[in-house]
């Protein structure tokens, strides 16, 4: 398959490197060229802009950070739905809010092109094994022409359904059920330590019972305990960043979500303590500080 | 060891047999002789009041529904207070408030009694097999001396430190962060089915990640499948554990705006008659506030 990526970053460069190992022809693009330089030894061919990455391709991918950073590659002057051709497929792999899929579904509408929608699961070691979980959701037939790079880059893939914001409203829903598991673990540590009770002693009751075998649990109650919160996986910024995108889908939707607001209110309160580059596990701290604990 | 029992619901009759399986001396009591029957033909002593439980007895258990029925066997004339030997243990395994416990311990310390407080995680089926959790805090050497109990009622003890009260926030604690899980699940199921996702494939994103565990597990499939009628935790019964986990944290000062939010939502599902149905019904609450019924 004739394959362009765009966005190379930790997740993006994993995903990339087993789509060329599974013998696909790509090309590869990011804004910071030395991103690329790997890429060329391996028998990719390094494009110099988002116009040249899409040249001939069938289907090209983003792995991008943000809702700007996609919306000016694929709407931009010289992007993606002015330089694909009729037919191809945009795969927009990032973790992307409501209104932007939206936006990007029509203009590739419009310019005869296909959005697909495929928010993945996992950190950059399971994308780099071809290990991640993936959420796929577009058109079917898109899917299926797709389906040979889902298996270079997934170990399971979860089909959403026909519509690309089904994929997006599913990830936003599994980030709000995460965030809303951390502060209720905030607030259980904070309870029980008021009492006097070992934190450890609580971690060891919920994860060899209800909570076995949830990395929810088993991985943010471990920090907690530990207070390890400088050992960063997903800081608070990058959690307020999806909070906000979760609050944005239920507005439009009209989903109160109750559980969800209070998560909003403690990243908000770490990041007003200076705490917005630790672990989000430290928004067991703010629970702590708003209990008199620290 | 003699042990005494007093509280034979289905829990109690499952953690008594499983004393008696392990082939300690038990006496047994409850308010409704007919319940302690099996237990009974399965060789243990029956009492006719709460003294005969206590007497020549180094433990009595208990097992009661609620902070009422415990201060009720423990301080009534006739009670464990005024029946059971210097130095025996009361050894209380429901889910009782902090408050509460932390006054009957103070309680049996004048009468030079000792409480243990080791409230037990699982269902009747769990207890029936030894499977329980138990999460035992009180003076050091009387959990020691429960140990032989513990060992035949679960598969694994939670030492939770030295205070009885230690035990009942711990497991309050543990109830809180399933209640919270459930209300985060019943948002998460609200929101993609507003944007027309089959929420089995929600279910399956989230306990085959970050959630494979059996709290989603199963809250979630009884969410997916909407079954709230078959009961396993009664909507009444978590609003009561809601209502003593809120007073364990105003006790001690400690804000749970999780845990507000979630009792919101069990208290709109009893005023909508949701009460004897499974608690997981918060999800239609959810769907309600959603405007999805």
């Amino acid at each position: 398959m004739k394959v362009g990526f765009i966005g190379l970053g930790r997740m993006g460069k994993g995903m990339a490197e087993r789509i060329l190992a599974a013998g696909h022809d790509l090309a590869v693009y990011d804004v910071i060229p030395q991103a690329t330089a790997e890429f060329r030894s391996a028998g990719a061919r390094i494009a110099s802009s988002v116009a040249e990455v899409c040249r001939d391709r069938e289907v090209v991918i983003t792995m991008l950070a943000e809702d700007a950073a996609v919306h000016d590659v694929a709407l931009g002057p010289a992007g993606m739905c002015a330089s694909l051709p009729a037919g191809a497929i945009h795969m927009a792999s990032g973790t992307y809010g409501i209104a932007t899929i939206r936006a990007l579904e029509a203009a590739h509408q419009k310019a005869n092109q296909v959005l697909i929608a495929v928010p993945v699961l996992g950190r950059p070691d399971l994308a780099a094994a071809g290990q991640l979980g993936i959420i796929p959701a577009g058109p079917d037939a898109a899917l299926k022409r797709c389906e040979p790079l889902f298996k270079a880059i997934s170990r399971r893939v979860f089909y959403a359904g026909t519509k690309p914001e089904s994929a997006s409203a599913i990830k936003l829903a599994n980030n709000a059920v995460l965030g809303c598991a951390i502060i209720a673990q905030g607030e259980g540590f904070s309870l029980v330590r008021k009492y006097g009770v070992e934190p450890q002693v609580l971690y060891d009751v919920m994860t060899e019972g209800l909570f076995a075998g949830a990395p929810a649990y088993v991985g943010y109650g471990k920090t907690m305990v530990d207070e390890t919160y400088d050992r960063v996986g997903s800081p608070i910024t990058i959690g307020i960043k999806d909070a906000n995108l979760i609050a944005a889908a239920a507005n439009i939707a009209r989903v109160p979500m109750p559980s969800h607001d209070v998560y909003i209110e403690r990243l908000l309160g770490s990041i007003a303590h200076g705490e917005g580059d630790l672990d989000q596990a430290a928004l067991a701290r703010e629970q702590a500080r708003a209990s008199g604990l620290d | 060891m003699r042990v005494g029992f007093i509280g034979l619901g289905r829990m109690g009759q499952a953690m008594a047999g499983r004393i008696l399986g392990g082939g300690h001396d038990l006496v047994v009591y409850n308010r409704t002789a007919a319940k302690a029957a099996d237990l009974a033909k399965a060789g243990a002593q029956l009492a006719s009041s709460i003294a005969g439980a206590c007497e020549g007895r180094e433990i009595v258990i208990t097992m009661v529904t609620d902070d009422a029925a415990l201060k009720q066997v423990i301080l009534s004339a006739g009670g464990i207070r005024e029946s059971l030997a210097a130095g025996a243990i009361h050894l209380t395994m429901g889910t009782h408030s902090v408050a509460e416990i932390q006054r009957l311990a103070a309680v049996h310390a004048e009468s030079k009694q000792i409480l243990v407080a080791a409230p037990v995680l699982g269902r009747p089926d769990l207890a029936a097999a030894g499977q329980v959790g138990i999460v035992a805090a009180g003076p050091p050497q009387a959990v020691e001396k429960c140990g032989p109990l513990f060992q035949v009622m679960g598969r694994r003890t939670f030492n939770a430190g030295p205070k009885p009260e230690h035990a009942a926030v711990t497991k309050l604690a543990n109830n809180f962060m399933l209640g919270c899980a459930i209300g985060a699940m019943a948002e998460g199921f609200a929101l993609v089915r507003k944007y027309g996702v089959v929420p089995q494939v929600f279910y399956e994103v989230m306990t085959e990640s970050l959630f494979a565990a059996p709290a989603y597990k199963v809250y979630g499939k009884i969410m997916v499948d909407e079954a709230c009628d078959m009961v396993g935790f009664t909507t009444l019964l978590g609003l009561k554990d809601f209502g003593l986990i809120m007073a364990a944290a105003e006790l001690a000062r400690v804000p749970l705006p999780s845990g507000n939010a979630f009792r919101d939502r069990l208290l709109s599902a009893v005023a909508h008659g949701n009460g004897e149905k499974d608690w997981a019904v918060v999800a239609n609450e959810q769907a309600r506030a959603s405007g999805l019924e």
